[in-house]
């Protein structure tokens, strides 16, 4: 474990217990780096080392927050202090060191061939692996990401807790140019473990554009869409997870309010926030208040079970935390964010679930603008393929799906081509583990 | 060791270019949600980031240790050289005239000397402007930031300035059959003064929301759409603007590639990125230190420009014009947009509306997204209405769009006159913040995407 990381966060505890204040300390330390493919060539190398922390005080009652760089724990403690009597009075109690799962999260490999430089290698098998296929294919643009990255975290109730982890993440995109547009596709992954495929990342992509060369007609009306699972968690994200936010059910902002123990999605359909599994995207021993990880079933059997709460939440709810307070980086107090969504249904074989005419579509543009109280949405679908008759076609461009989340969750269908999802918007990240899905309750249009 | 020094040891090494940025930021980041003060933040940071070009391979390092600045400069050269052990293609900085100066963007009222208390005063009171019958719920943010930044190159640019940003965002919800949501962002780049807009436009949010409750799900499938100058100004940055990222034209991912001087709009279209406009955008010298500029993009229909930073004009043989801008200091600088604007043209609103037998007149952003290698756009409105026969009929929810850009830009049939500004967050990767404006558009024909 980083010594200056914890020397730190020591000494920030023990400003706060010199002034005998409660509250937490939160370090985290990440080294993060990265390689990026332009035009079918490794461009250049970047690194960062960042570290921080993030303090919070509960002064009679009140609860203030302020972040410091190392070297600077007093006036950090002091800001979050000062802050701490305009804010709001909550009783918030901070909690004690109790056991925490142990998931993998952390492979010593991807350590120690990050520091020898291995991760431009890595680039160029995933460059090679898009060039193969065919001569006019070239990974235009991508990346691979090689992280490392530490959390520690004391309160004043003598809690203590570490963190290491792993991450290796890579995407490129695959490009035909053409004379007046060009057609691209793209592909990424993720892991906590150096067990990608990097040439395969590339081929991967390089075969999703050579199958958009031939277009066929948009089909229209009411029919069925299977995504595949990157588009599925960007929608899922964006329309269910505000709706099982603790706060938004207490708020009345959220579909889900006043439905737990109904029945919201098809039966078959399971979706839980686990961070116990082992190298899942988003595991971890605990959450970033000090909370032990625990597996949260949000929905069973298609029947709505439970909601996600941080610690302030709980308070306010009148419930307990379930583990889901994320911070997004040491500038930011907790909040209530999904850990490591894991969906599971009834494990169909991806091909049975495409329709005798529908749409299979890979990526989603303007999931972002979905609208998160309702969960109405209106995507275009790209690239996207018509499917007939079971069979995958050519390329269907400008398709607009539209429809209702939550609802379309009642009669969806999934595959098991599990993937582990993981994309980052502003200070947030997603981190999933999915398949392929079918809606079956969605409207095509286009041109 | 002072910045100069360390460009000194790096040349030495014998890269082929260097330059470092050092910035601090301080921030405050208050959040006001159903009249309780749920976030109240505040802190500073520091850190740098050395970028060096060995050859024709970069080495980017960021860090937030500034007494390790040699170290950082040392792990840059090394990975500038692995780089260049890949690297066939030729690379370059294009040459820049080369400046030495202080600039501070003014703060008629500098936030730093507002207490916090004040800050949350002003918030709860625009909240007792919202306290209406049909608003179930509000969120009230401020934020403000002064980011000090020091920029030298192996070229001999050493500025140093200090932009101070501020925004405050409106977002109410309330509930008929469904769950609607209205929010505007105001602000833009100065001190706590700018405060005063976001009184202006609780009105707007306020309409906006009791009108989407009121709202049918629109319909699906081609017709016309006039957009409102914020919706126009998202649609010039999504649909257009990113394709004009000299970035994304040079690695081959850009529908604009080589139309330098060719016609992709109709010929009343001009749009422009002015980073020295008074916008939410705005900067006086790129995060390379090359001074800003207006950049007219599309001249009366033709393509005239592309935003550009040094390395990309390079490849390009064009003249590098402030583009390139960095989240903060762990990241490097990619090519961005600042403040991007469809110049008004001579119609009034009333015009446009005769002119469409079935459409949309759509206003406000949700947000969009593009695809600038095959020009394909998505973007939402907040709000709209539906348009038949030349009259506003009623209004309409969750109204989306799609379309080609090219195709899109040559539809533009009616342009007014009067300019108007939204500020917002681009993310690429990167998060910066943006102006985008115009003044009502007519296209005559777009994708609108319903669930009719």
């Amino acid at each position: 474990m980083n010594g200056k990381l914890v020397e730190s966060v020591k000494e920030a505890l023990e400003l706060l217990d010199k002034k005998k204040l409660e509250g937490d300390v939160f370090g985290i330390k990440e080294r993060n780096i990265s390689y990026s493919i332009e035009k079918g060539e490794l461009a250049e190398s970047s690194e960062y080392e960042d570290l921080g922390l993030g303090i919070r005080i509960i002064k009679e009652g009140k609860v203030g927050f302020g972040y410091c760089t190392p070297g600077k724990e007093e006036k950090g403690v002091r800001r979050a202090e000062e802050l701490s009597t305009i804010s709001q009075e909550l009783d918030l109690e901070l909690p004690e060191e109790k056991d925490t799962p142990d998931p993998d999260i952390y492979d010593k490999d991807i350590e120690e061939r990050s520091s020898e430089g291995e991760g431009a290698e890595f680039t160029q098998q995933v460059i090679n692996g898009a060039k193969e296929l065919k001569e006019d294919i070239i990974p235009t643009r991508g990346s691979l990401s090689i992280g490392i990255g530490y959390k520690v975290l004391g309160n004043t109730n003598d809690l203590f807790l570490k963190q290491k982890s792993t991450a290796v993440s890579t995407g490129v995109l695959a490009t035909i140019p053409g004379d007046e547009t060009s057609i691209n596709a793209s592909e990424s992954r993720f892991s906590r473990k150096m067990d990608l495929d990097f040439t395969d990342i590339g081929k991967t992509a390089a075969e999703k554009v050579d199958s958009l060369r031939e277009a066929s007609e948009l089909p229209k009306g009411e029919i069925p869409v299977v995504m595949n699972p990157d588009a599925f968690g960007m929608l899922m994200w964006f329309g269910i997870i505000p709706a099982i936010n603790g706060e938004n059910i207490r708020k009345g902002k959220s579909v889900y309010e006043g439905r737990k123990g109904e029945k919201v999605a098809s039966k078959e359909l399971l979706m839980k926030d686990d961070p116990t599994m082992d190298w899942g995207v988003g595991s971890g021993p605990f959450d970033d208040e000090g909370v032990p990880s625990r597996e949260i079933p949000i929905i069973e059997d298609g029947t709505l079970k439970h909601f996600i709460y941080d610690l302030k939440e709980a308070v306010k709810s009148d419930t307990e935390s379930t583990g889901n307070g994320l911070r997004g980086g040491f500038k930011n107090p907790p909040e209530i964010s999904d850990r490591n969504i894991v969906l599971r249904g009834e494990g169909e074989n991806k091909k049975n679930l495409l329709p005798d005419k529908g749409i299979l579509v890979d990526g989603v543009m303007g999931a972002h603008t979905l609208n998160p109280a309702s969960g109405d949405f209106s995507v275009v679908g790209t690239p996207a393929w018509l499917v007939e008759d079971g069979e995958i076609k050519g390329k269907v461009e400008g398709a607009m799906i539209s429809g209702n989340l939550p609802e379309t969750l009642e009669s969806i269908e999934l595959a098991d081509d599990y993937k582990k999802s993981y994309a980052s918007i502003g200070s947030r990240e997603i981190k999933m583990d999915l398949p392929s899905a079918r809606f079956n309750d969605v409207t095509v249009s286009g041109k | 060791m002072s910045l100069k020094d360390i460009i000194d040891y790096v040349k030495d090494e014998g890269a082929t270019y260097c330059d470092i940025r050092k910035e601090r930021w301080d921030t405050t980041n208050l959040t006001l949600k159903d009249g309780e003060m749920e976030k109240i933040t505040s802190g500073s940071e520091e850190g740098a980031m050395v970028r060096v070009l060995y050859d024709d391979g970069w080495g980017n390092v960021g860090t937030s240790d500034l007494s390790e600045l040699k170290k950082a400069a040392d792990r840059a050269i090394n990975m500038a050289k692995k780089s260049n052990e890949y690297k066939e293609e030729k690379t370059g900085m294009a040459k820049v005239e080369t400046h030495e100066k202080a600039i501070n963007m003014p703060m008629e009222e500098d936030f730093l000397d507002i207490s916090t208390e004040e800050k949350v005063s002003f918030l709860k009171d625009l909240e007792k402007h919202l306290d209406k019958k049909f608003v179930r719920s509000t969120e009230l943010r401020y934020i403000d930031r002064l980011v000090n930044k020091e920029i030298a190159t192996s070229d001999g640019t050493h500025v140093k300035m200090k932009i101070p940003r501020i925004v405050t965002y409106l977002i109410i919800t309330g509930k008929s059959d469904t769950i609607q949501r209205a929010s505007e962002g105001i602000g833009g780049t100065g001190g706590y003064e700018l405060t005063e807009r976001a009184y202006e436009k609780k009105d707007v949010v306020l309409e906006r929301l009791e009108t989407l409750l009121e709202a049918d799900t629109p319909p699906s499938g081609k017709m016309s759409l006039i957009m409102d100058p914020h919706l126009t100004g998202v649609f010039s940055h999504e649909a257009f603007g990113h394709a004009a990222e000299s970035d994304l034209v040079s690695t081959g991912n850009s529908c604009l590639e080589g139309k330098i001087g060719e016609k992709v709009a109709s010929d009343i279209v001009t749009i422009r990125d002015d980073p020295t406009m008074d916008g939410y955008g705005s900067f006086p010298f790129d995060d390379e230190g090359t001074k800003s500029r207006n950049r007219t993009l599309v001249k009366d229909g033709t393509l005239n420009d592309f935003i550009l930073d040094r390395e990309n004009a390079w490849k390009l043989d064009m003249e590098p014009n402030g583009g390139a801008r960095a989240e903060d200091f762990r990241v490097k600088p990619l090519v961005r947009m600042s403040n991007t604007i469809m110049e008004p043209g001579d119609m009034e609103f009333d015009e446009l509306v005769e002119e469409v037998d079935k459409g949309v007149y759509a206003k406000s952003s949700g947000g969009g997204q593009v695809n600038t290698g095959e020009g394909t756009f998505q973007f939402n409105a907040q709000e709209a209405y539906l348009i038949e026969d030349g009259e506003i009929v009623k209004p309409l929810r969750d109204v989306s769009f799609n379309g080609f850009t090219l195709q899109t830009l040559q539809n533009i049939t009616g342009i007014t006159k009067e300019l108007d500004t939204g500020i917002g967050h681009c993310g690429k990767g990167q998060t910066a913040a943006v102006t985008d404006g115009g003044a009502n558009v007519l296209i005559s024909e777009v994708t609108v995407g319903g669930r009719e």
